[in-house]
């Protein structure tokens, strides 16, 4: 049973790559990616856990009474706000992408291939 | 390990998997944002208040609006065409 | 490459992976039984050394502020390149009119929905500020106060509209929020430079325990930071809206801030 947030974590990994490895959507294939970086946040938070502390905040409980890790938590906090700046840049590039090429299957898309007719721009 | 958190646990995994089966982006975004408030109450279960905080506004609020109004242009530009 | 292959490619490397996840699962410290020392020292010794109650805010904005300043960096780069690249194909110029799928109804928005968005704007935009400025002594800081606050003009577009919501919510101002942030940070890293002291080392007297006034130097960071996150965040808001307008040269039948 205490190895269970580990192996939620491995499994949430694992199912975004099999989202990223399958989709045919570039706007799905962000929405994956945020499963993958969700499988960092459980392992992180999971680790820095103690059994029957409280949070890392001496407001109500003055200092010294048991709480839970809190140089994980501080990773976790940065990482979520900026990975949410980071699919934003990767949402702008989809809709880059659907304007220059028309499509947002990764099977259809091409990169390498001398550029098609070019559309209108 | 205390009930609480081993189901939520359980169901930040389903729901991540949730996530990645919805194939048309426009519902995924829904499944996005259930995600997010499931992940920011399992973070407030594991003692985390301040991440908690940020996954429920970034998870349930901002991301999924991103990710609606990139829909939102890209329609458009299906439709243009 | 098709997707048959690539599920065999990813079916082999989870193969060969996870016998390795599986062992180091059952051999990492047992869920609620750590052995990091490092987060037990923090929690013993910060309030005492910087005055302040909480100690995620303390590690972000003090033990770990250089590793912050990375991440703000992070933060200013992601939101700069998603700005450029979709300014870059859009043109800098303002568009008034809302773009329409055909085929899809358009409601126009109730009056109780207008009166509810503004309340709960101003509330959430309030509760944000409170969230960034207590952040050294309750859960929060700037980091979620600033998501906070951005998602509050959310809320207001939802219920005035693109119109009313462009001509309150300026993206020069935006933009100003979130540099000036970056740079009021790297300020904070500068300054003990010059007195001859390590880069972001806490120069200034760290107030009183549970005192809005705690933790010195963290205040500025976090001020730092909160205005960075709150002109981040309002600028994709922006510009992801924008890119949802049509041009204005084209005649789109148009609903009144859809």
């Amino acid at each position: 049973m205490s190895t269970l947030p580990w192996f939620v974590a491995a499994w949430l990994f694992a199912v975004g790559l099999y989202g990223l490895v399958t989709s045919r959507h570039a706007v799905h294939l962000v929405g994956c990616l945020t499963v993958c970086q969700s499988a960092t946040y459980v392992l992180l938070l999971g680790l820095g856990f103690v059994n029957g502390a409280g949070p890392p905040i001496f407001y109500d409980h003055p200092p010294g009474t048991p709480a839970v890790d809190p140089v994980v938590q501080a990773l976790v906090l940065t990482d979520i706000v900026v990975g949410a700046a980071v699919s934003a840049l990767l949402l702008a590039i989809a809709v880059q992408v659907q304007k220059r090429r028309h499509t947002l299957d990764p099977q259809a898309l091409r990169p390498l291939r001398p550029s098609e007719p070019a559309p209108d721009r | 390990m205390s009930g609480l958190v081993a189901s939520l646990l359980v169901l930040s995994a389903l729901s991540g998997l949730l996530v990645v089966l919805t194939r048309d982006p426009r519902r995924q975004v829904y499944a996005l944002a259930g995600n997010g408030l499931v992940l920011g109450l399992l973070f407030l279960a594991l003692q985390a208040p301040d991440v908690a905080l940020s996954e429920i506004a970034v998870g349930t609020a901002v991301t999924p609006f991103l990710f609606l109004a990139a829909l939102a242009a890209i329609a458009m530009d299906r439709a243009g065409r | 490459m098709s997707v048959r292959l690539r599920l065999v490619l990813l079916g082999l490397a989870l193969l060969a992976l996870a016998p390795a996840v599986i062992h180091v699962a059952l051999a990492l410290p047992g869920f609620g039984t750590p052995t990091s020392p490092y987060g037990q020292t923090v929690n013993v010794l910060l309030p005492d050394l910087r005055h302040v109650t909480n100690m995620v805010a303390a590690v972000n904005f003090d033990v770990r502020g250089i590793d912050t300043l990375g991440e703000e960096c992070m933060l200013l780069c992601a939101v700069t390149g998603a700005t450029v690249l979709l300014r870059g194909a859009r043109g800098e110029g303002e568009r008034e009119k809302a773009g329409h799928v055909p085929g899809r109804p358009v409601t126009p928005r109730a009056d109780a929905t207008v009166l509810a968005c503004r309340i709960a704007a101003s509330l959430t935009l309030l509760v944000g500020i409170s969230v960034a400025l207590h952040g050294m002594t309750t859960p929060g800081g700037g980091f979620q106060g600033g998501v906070i606050a951005a998602s509050s003009l959310l809320l207001l577009y939802l219920g005035e509209g693109y119109a009313v919501w462009r001509s309150l919510v300026r993206g020069p101002v935006l933009a100003l929020l979130e540099g000036g942030g970056a740079l009021l940070y790297g300020l904070a890293a500068f300054v003990p430079l010059t007195l001859g002291r390590p880069a972001l080392q806490n120069i200034l007297p760290f107030g009183t325990l549970k005192d809005l006034y705690s933790g010195g130097l963290m205040i500025v960071v976090n001020a730092a930071v909160a205005l960075s996150v709150t002109g981040s965040f309002g600028l994709l808001l922006l510009e992801f809206m924008e890119e949802t307008r049509v041009p204005s040269d084209e005649s789109v039948p148009d609903e009144e801030g859809r």
